[in-house]
């Protein structure tokens, strides 16, 4: 479903937008003229057609409410070409996270490759488990073998601020 | 110079090259480094959900650094190196969200520092040890060889933040690659992303990233393609068969991470530098640079 199909029952939300604001502390997303120098060059754009420039226009007209549902926000590489060439200091890239972070506050579907990253933080630390290497030889190697230093589990004390952390909601 | 090290999880849970050649390559200038205890994630893929967790989760990072007393941390990861210095600027211009971070760091006995240098393996090499240097290490010299480099996203952009080398015109690690006696050529395709952040969310287009730049890559008759980071190594090595499926392409690019050549122009064993652990077929580089 593309952005403009999400657009056509929407209703603007002052609300939700002051909340991305909020968020973006200090980038300028009010300034876009939309030169669309974010989404000329977005890695995104080919593959998933990710339109920077449409994000930050619907937040500003303050269509946020059906952005943190629709896919398109996860469809962003963050490889941050778009804050470094914004003449704006709009920044695509602080918005898009500003709305996963709100869709995950509103509990719309969020990808499970994230939940389980975070999952994974809070019982091992890491966000992915060590693996066995297979090489081109077929050796199967670890990190034992390979004589590097063994990981630690995280202390009792870092789950329990991690997830005091977690609930921090935005302002 | 002793110099604490955060490694981060993509490297220690698969990509064992790249710590295993940093852990050999940097002692040969002098550099010792001092591995952080009780680390965990950096915050970035916790970022998408809470940005806030992912401060804090960076912040730990700083204030562990603080623990050990140095005033240098190396952070070899782009990802992580971005998200701990993007969390490392909020606590700078945000007392409301640094107050909160540093009431959960208390809470572990931790405690921020802001004025440790973050540095990666790119600038460490090039700023801090130095291309003459380098040069005079270099014991098999690396003539004829022609190599593309792929310097990623994160460590370049975006210049507000401070990074480590121009963003649209990145040259340290070329001339790290020169220092070594081989060449690095341009190419069009030079700044494309790896596509790794894409892993979470759509792991096929992901992998349909890598392939295009390989694809691209391969078209330039290189000795091999040089990388600085783990998750764009995971995408361009460890996954390069895979990435091939997706653009119909068979693809046989040899990539390596930049210590694993420096590594082997400082004339230390490729099994030490972690070569048997890339997926691409690095054998024939190997074999013509050991003579």
């Amino acid at each position: 479903m593309s952005l403009i199909d999400l657009m056509s029952m929407a209703k603007p939300n002052q609300q939700s937008r002051t909340k991305i604001l909020a968020k973006l502390k200090g980038k300028e997303l009010v300034n876009c003229f939309q030169c669309m120098k974010c989404t000329s060059g977005c890695t995104a754009l080919k593959l998933l057609e990710l339109k920077p420039n449409e994000i930050v226009k619907l937040v500003n007209l303050g269509f946020v409410d059906e952005l943190p549902s629709s896919d398109i926000i996860w469809t962003c590489v963050t490889c941050l070409k778009c804050v470094e060439r914004c003449p704006q200091k709009a920044s695509p890239y602080h918005v898009i996270m500003g709305l996963r972070n709100l869709a995950v506050e509103k509990e719309a579907k969020v990808p499970e490759g994230f939940l389980k990253a975070v999952s994974q933080i809070l019982e091992t630390g890491l966000a992915e488990p060590p693996q066995k290497i297979v090489t081109r030889k077929m050796e199967t190697l670890d990190r034992t073998c390979l004589k590097l230093p063994k990981i630690k589990s995280p202390k009792e004390s870092f789950q329990a601020t991690f997830m005091k952390a977690m609930e921090e909601k935005i302002e | 110079m002793k110099i604490a090290v955060f490694w981060g999880c993509c490297i220690q849970a698969n990509q064992y090259a790249y710590e295993m050649s940093v852990r050999e390559t940097l002692p040969e200038f002098n550099i010792e480094l001092v591995d952080l205890q009780d680390t965990t994630c950096c915050g970035d893929p916790v970022k998408s959900m809470n940005e806030f967790a992912a401060t804090y989760l960076a912040a730990r990072v700083l204030a562990l650094a603080n623990q050990t007393g140095l005033d240098n941390i190396l952070v070899p990861c782009n990802r992580c190196h971005f998200t701990i210095s993007e969390a490392k600027d909020t606590i700078k211009r945000d007392p409301k969200t640094a107050k909160k971070v540093f009431e959960l760091l208390k809470e572990e006995e931790l405690e921020f520092n802001p004025n440790i240098k973050i540095w990666h393996t790119i600038d460490l090499l090039h700023d801090l040890v130095g291309l003459d240097k380098i040069k005079k290490a270099v014991k098999k010299p690396l003539k004829g060889l022609r190599t593309a480099s792929h310097v990623g996203c994160q460590i370049v952009r975006y210049t507000d933040l401070g990074r480590i080398d121009n963003a649209e015109n990145p040259k340290k690690l070329d001339e790290l690659i020169a220092a070594l006696g081989a060449e690095s050529i341009d190419y069009p395709e030079k700044l494309d992303c790896c596509g790794a952040a894409l892993n979470r969310s759509h792991p096929d287009s992901a992998l349909s990233l890598a392939g295009s730049k390989l694809k691209a890559v391969q078209s330039l008759n290189i000795g091999c393609m040089l990388v600085s980071c783990p998750d764009c190594q995971l995408m361009f090595d460890s996954k390069q068969k895979e990435a091939g499926t997706t653009v119909g392409a068979k693809l046989n690019v040899p990539v390596v991470y930049y210590t694993q050549l420096l590594g082997l122009a400082l004339g230390i064993d490729d099994r030490k530098l972690g070569l048997q652990l890339n997926q691409s077929p690095v054998e024939e580089l190997v074999t013509k640079i050991q003579g």
